[in-house]
This record gives structure tokens, C-alpha cells and sequence, in this order.
């Protein structure tokens, strides 16, 4: 890998003199940097150390620099060309940060005290160590053009996250863990920080958590303060240039604390589960950044062009794929990234007998499905996609695509240390938190000569396919 | 169950515990699911991992904000510090009277939990729902002083005392659960 390296202590041009005198002939080989630094747009500069060096120099992870953290979406906003290997650093940063700010033994609450290691002493090093190895993995899984049609691309019970596992479990990986000095990463513990408890449980790995790590994995993926979310929000946000990603992370990561809990329920004073919570000066830093996420997925993410692209994608690669999928096997996943599709999108585009010539004209020249329909604030969960099969009925299925972002979710309720030294709920003090909307974006989008007629007809059958569908709902649930 | 047969299911839940006077917040939402999946083979799709409180649901979390979304449950905040309730909506209700005959068949189950379960605070939930995860663990047959031993493992806050009283609780709601399920 070629950085802009700082030349630091353990190899400069001092020490080379002194190797070259000879008098310290082991010194006559160059001695690896212990520090190396990058320059980064959204970090300045990111330093990483030697262990850190021989994952970063991997080829699962120089695979992430051909890999768009984005995907498609540089077609809607051309400066998103930005890829997962810049993203992946910032992670590591990041990471790094949040974890001695929230070890600090100044800034360690007495209440949790037992849940962290000794600060400087062998555990609290090792998991250090652990936290940024995981935060450079935590990405390693992923398919060509990131998250874009995922499900429908793999075998069953496979994404990225378990590709993730697979690559830090391979025997490739396993060299570069056996090259690191002593205590040596277990492969489990960087599975359980890069991957946290949603998609360990989602996976059926069978790894639990204790509270040290549940809060490590935290920092990392964590819905609030992950790392992962801090880097892609102010990293997406510079590159697209839609400002509303920005937010003040310098003073949340600063505000960070380990605390216990805030009581749910009437009953109890202090629940004893640790959370990484923030200083009540910092919550508004917490606000600012669940409004940016919720911007920028309403803005970037799940932008309806975007959306529209995605199934294009997804519907070339079933066509290009052998069998219309990718492979599991590590090898086969390595070697493909994005490059590789996007000559296989251009060539199809130009042959309108090769597999998968349509989508890829659509990708190519920008011709992508239109929103014929998007979801009212009061349409039932189902509406928008019964919706979508009703008018693929009428128009024929390859005329019509149902796209949606993920289900939002709750807002996390995270405890924030009051004045006090108390641990209070931050949707009890938090209007901004409370309001913000958690409805999905759904679309039916159609080919774009036809968008007119099928506007007109799903106004004219919408109440009808959903009552039709909620009924068919129950009915089926009483057959069963 | 298909979806809105699942969503219905669960206002009835969230129904049946403000009913009863429950304070209501997720970790009552949650651990009463796990309860039902586990002791009244309601079959939800939700998978459960060791966690916040014990066991606990992301799906279900999502699920949650969804209903909230769709306007069948709704969010009711309350005074520092504590967490906000989950509370039935008109509509919510109106998904219930759909699913009449879904609710006919789990409605029991519904009003054993809510009766085990809504007086509860959050860290008796936490022991009762953790001590029925070792209990899957080890074995209904394994002794009360192991499994005790394994919750106080996984939730050291949680007195080995306090763990093996939670344990022989869920050994008398299996029994009951058992019997009712015939």
C-alpha cells in the first residue's frame, strides 16, 4: 500500500544512518513504522500501527477500495463516489476515539466501574486493539455496490455480515492475526465487535455477549454512537455535498460516558445494565445527529432515484450472475467488486442480445423506472407493496418494481448522565427524539412510458387492493 | 403467522398489559413476547439474543417502531428519568376486531402473561425471562442451584438468591403452562 507516511521513531533517517554504520547490524533491515498516518477529508489525518497496517494491507480490505460505499447513488449525486476502504479507516478512527474518551478513569461512573477493565492494564489494551481491528472488519463482507439487493443476491441465510465472518475466520486472515504481537486477536471476539448483537443474532452464531463487549460492539455499530454511523454520516454528507449529514461529532464523542441505564419503569432507581450514554451537554449533539441520519435517508440513501437503481442493479446481476447468484465461497468473493460489474453493465448496455441488456441500458443511460406511486403517511404496512403486485398484474411484472428503505425502527432511548449523576431516558428529555417520524419510504415504480396510466389506475383501485389484501391477511391466518 | 396477524397479536399484548395496570415500555413488550414464544408456542417471528435485560428482540425493536409508524400503537413520554409506554390505538384495536379469530385463539395465552407479568418491574423481567433462557440452556431437569449459577453468570448484578428464586418461578409457570397447553 503506498500512504503519505510520516516518517516517525522507529525508521527515519536518523535510525537509517545509525542501521547503515553498522555498528547494530540487525538494524541493517528496515524496522516496520509503528506508527503510519493518512491523510483523510473528513478525519484529517488517521494513524494506525503496524498490526493495524498488516489488515489494512489484506487483500480483503484493498478489495474495499474498489468497492462504492454508496453504490449507485453517484448517479444521483455524481461527488458519492467515495468506496468502503476510506470508510473503513474512518471507523477505525473513530472507534479508537470514542473508547479513550469513555475509559478514561476521570470520566469512568463509579455504578459501572466493575464492567471496565483496569485502565493501561493487559485487558484494557487487548480489547483496544480488538475494538479497531474490528472497526477496519466490520465492512469486509460486503457485496459489489455495498448494501444494493443484498438479500435477493445470496443464498438463503447469507449477507454480508456473515461474509464478514467467514473472511475473518479464513485461513488468510488467520496469517495476519498470527503475525500480530501477543495477546493475539481471537477471531470471535472481532466477529462479535464488527458484526454487535443484531446481526450475531440474526445469523443464529450462537456468540453471546457480556457487558464489556455488548458496549464495545456499541461503539463500533452501535444505533446511536456507533462509529460506523458517526464516520458514513459526515463522510456521505461531504461527498454528496447535502450538508444535512453534518453535525457536531467532536463534542458528542467528548460527551460519551458508560453509565448505567435510566430506569424504564416506575419501580426501579438504578438499573445496573451498562449503556454508552452521553453528558446531558452533549445531547443535543445526539439530537443533531439522529436528525442528520434521518435527512440523509430520507435525502441520499433512499432517495427514489437511488431506490429505482437498486432494482435495475439487482435485476441485471440475476441475469449476469451464474445461477443469478454470487458466491459464497471466499475466494470467488474477493475477486469481485465493483469494476468487474460495471464492465460487465457497460458491455450488456451495448448488446441487446446479451443477458441482462435491459437493465443495463437503464443503468447506462439513465432511462430507470419511475415512482407511479409512494406510501401515504396513513397506508397500513402492506399497502404500498400489495400495491406494487396489484399494478404488476395490470402492467405486466417486468414493468413494475415495489422499492423501500429499511423499517426505521425506534428511535434508540439512550441514558444520558443528568447534572444530577443521575441516569435519565433521552426520550424523556428530548422533544426533538420523540418526534422524529419512523415510517418507511416505499415506492411502486414503473417503466416510464406507462407511468401516467398507472398513476391513474392505482388512484382509482388503491382503497380496493388494500382492503383486499388486509382481508386475504386474515383469511389466511384462519386457514391456518 | 403472517404479519398483520403478528401485529395484531402484539396490541393485544400491549393492550392486555395497560389493562392490567403495566407500566408498559418495551422491556415488558419484549420479554412477555419472549415468555409467549417460549412457554404458550406463540408463534412469533422474532429471534432473541442474550442482552439488554436478558433476552431481547431486534426484530421485535423494529417491529415496535413499525406499528408505531402505522399508527397502531403509540409512544407516550413520560417525566425524567424514565422511558417512554407503549399504548393501543383506536386503530390498533380496529386490527384486533379483524383478527377476531387470531386473537380468539391466543387470547388466553395473551391474559396468562399479562397476569404473570404486569406488576413486574424491569429487573424482576430481567431474571424471570433470563432464568427461562438458561432453563432452555440446561435443560428443565437440570438443578435449580446450576441454572442459578448460570444467571448469575450472565447478569452478575443479578444476587445468586435472587437467581434461583426467578428460576423456580419459571419452573411453576412451565408447569402451568404445560397443563394449559394440555
Amino acid at each position: 500500500m503506498r500512504t503519505h507516511v510520516r516518517l516517525t521513531r522507529a525508521w527515519s533517517p536518523r535510525h537509517r544512518n545509525r542501521a547503515l554504520s553498522g555498528r547494530r547490524g540487525w538494524l541493517t533491515e528496515p524496522v516496520p513504522k509503528r506508527h503510519n498516518e493518512v491523510r483523510d477529508p473528513v478525519h484529517v489525518f488517521i494513524e494506525f500501527d503496524h498490526a493495524e497496517r498488516a489488515v489494512i494491507d489484506s487483500r480483503p480490505f484493498q478489495r474495499l477500495r474498489d468497492v462504492h460505499q454508496l453504490a449507485l447513488s453517484y448517479l444521483v449525486y455524481p461527488g458519492a463516489s467515495h468506496k468502503r476502504f476510506e470508510h473503513s479507516l474512518g471507523v477505525m478512527e473513530l472507534a479508537g476515539r470514542i473508547f479513550d474518551v469513555v475509559t478514561r478513569p476521570d470520566k469512568v461512573n463509579d455504578a459501572v466501574r466493575d464492567v471496565i477493565p483496569e485502565h493501561g492494564g493487559p485487558e484494557h489494551q487487548y480489547w483496544r486493539a480488538v475494538l479497531r481491528i474490528a472497526a477496519l472488519c466490520h465492512d469486509l463482507g460486503h457485496l459489489p455496490f455495498s448494501h444494493a439487493a443484498e438479500e435477493a443476491l445470496l443464498p438463503e441465510g447469507w449477507d454480508h455480515e456473515r461474509l464478514s465472518r467467514e473472511i475473518i475466520h479464513s485461513p488468510e486472515m488467520a496469517s495476519v492475526w498470527e503475525s500480530m504481537p501477543r495477546p493475539k486477536p481471537e477471531p470471535d471476539d472481532i466477529v462479535k465487535l464488527a458484526l454487535g448483537p443484531r446481526r450475531i443474532e440474526k445469523l443464529g452464531l450462537g456468540l453471546s455477549f457480556d457487558p464489556w463487549q455488548a458496549i464495545l460492539a456499541e461503539i463500533i455499530v452501535g444505533d446511536v454512537f456507533g462509529a460506523d454511523r458517526i464516520d458514513y454520516l459526515l463522510r456521505d454528507s461531504l461527498h454528496t455535498g447535502v450538508a444535512y449529514g453534518r453535525f457536531d461529532h467532536n463534542r458528542l464523542i467528548g460527551t460519551l460516558r458508560i453509565i448505567p441505564d435510566a430506569p424504564e419503569g416506575g419501580d426501579a432507581a438504578v438499573d445496573p445494565d451498562p449503556q454508552l450514554g452521553c453528558e446531558r451537554g452533549g445531547l443535543e449533539s445526539a439530537e443533531a445527529l439522529m436528525l442528520a441520519r434521518y435527512f440523509m435517508f430520507a435525502q441520499v440513501y433512499y432517495h427514489a432515484a437511488r431506490l429505482a437503481y437498486n432494482e435495475h442493479l439487482k435485476d441485471f446481476l440475476t441475469a449476469w450472475l451464474p445461477g443469478g447468484r454470487f458466491s459464497t465461497d471466499i475466494d470467488a468473493h474477493l475477486a469481485v467488486s465493483d469494476s468487474a460489474v460495471l464492465a460487465a453493465i457497460h458491455a450488456a448496455a451495448a448488446d441487446p442480445l446479451a443477458e441482462g441488456h435491459d437493465p443495463a441500458r437503464r443503468i447506462v443511460h439513465r432511462e430507470h423506472f419511475r415512482i407511479a406511486y409512494s406510501r401515504r403517511p396513513d397506508d397500513i404496512g402492506l399497502a404500498t407493496e400489495a400495491i406494487a403486485g396489484a399494478a404488476a398484474d395490470e402492467f405486466g411484472p417486468e414493468n413494475v418494481r415495489y422499492g423501500a428503505s429499511p423499517r426505521r425502527g425506534e428511535p434508540p432511548d439512550f441514558p444520558v448522565l443528568d447534572r444530577d449523576g443521575s441516569s435519565v431516558s433521552s426520550l424523556s428529555l428530548s422533544e426533538v427524539l420523540t418526534k422524529l417520524p419512523a415510517s418507511r419510504d416505499e415506492y411502486v415504480f414503473v417503466e416510464p412510458s406507462l407511468r401516467d396510466r398507472a398513476k391513474a389506475w392505482i388512484a382509482d383501485h388503491r382503497d380496493d387492493v388494500i382492503e383486499q389484501a388486509m382481508a386475504e391477511q386474515a383469511r389466511e391466518e384462519e386457514v391456518n | 403467522m403472517n404479519r398483520l396477524a403478528q401485529e395484531a397479536v402484539l396490541v393485544g399484548l400491549a393492550r392486555r398489559l395497560h389493562d392490567r395496570g403495566s407500566w408498559g415500555g418495551e422491556t415488558h413488550l419484549q420479554k412477555a413476547t419472549y415468555l409467549l414464544r417460549e412457554l404458550r408456542e406463540v408463534p412469533f417471528d422474532f429471534d432473541f439474543i442474550l442482552y439488554k435485560h436478558g433476552p431481547f428482540s431486534f426484530e421485535l425493536r423494529d417491529e415496535l417502531g413499525s406499528m408505531r409508524a402505522d399508527q397502531l400503537l403509540k409512544r407516550e413520554v413520560q417525566v425524567p428519568p424514565y422511558g417512554p409506554r407503549f399504548v393501543v390505538t383506536e386503530r390498533g384495536r380496529e386490527l384486533e376486531q379483524r383478527f377476531a379469530r387470531t386473537m380468539d385463539r391466543y387470547g388466553d395465552g395473551l391474559d396468562w402473561v399479562a397476569e404473570w407479568l404486569s406488576d413486574r418491574g424491569v429487573m424482576e423481567l430481567e431474571r424471570l425471562a433470563t432464568a427461562l433462557w438458561v432453563t432452555r440452556e440446561f435443560g428443565e431437569r437440570a438443578p435449580v442451584e446450576e441454572r442459578a449459577g448460570r444467571l448469575h453468570q450472565v447478569k452478575p448484578h443479578v444476587s445468586i438468591a435472587e437467581a434461583a428464586d426467578a428460576v423456580r418461578e419459571i419452573d411453576e409457570m412451565l408447569a402451568e403452562a404445560s397443563t394449559m397447553l394440555g
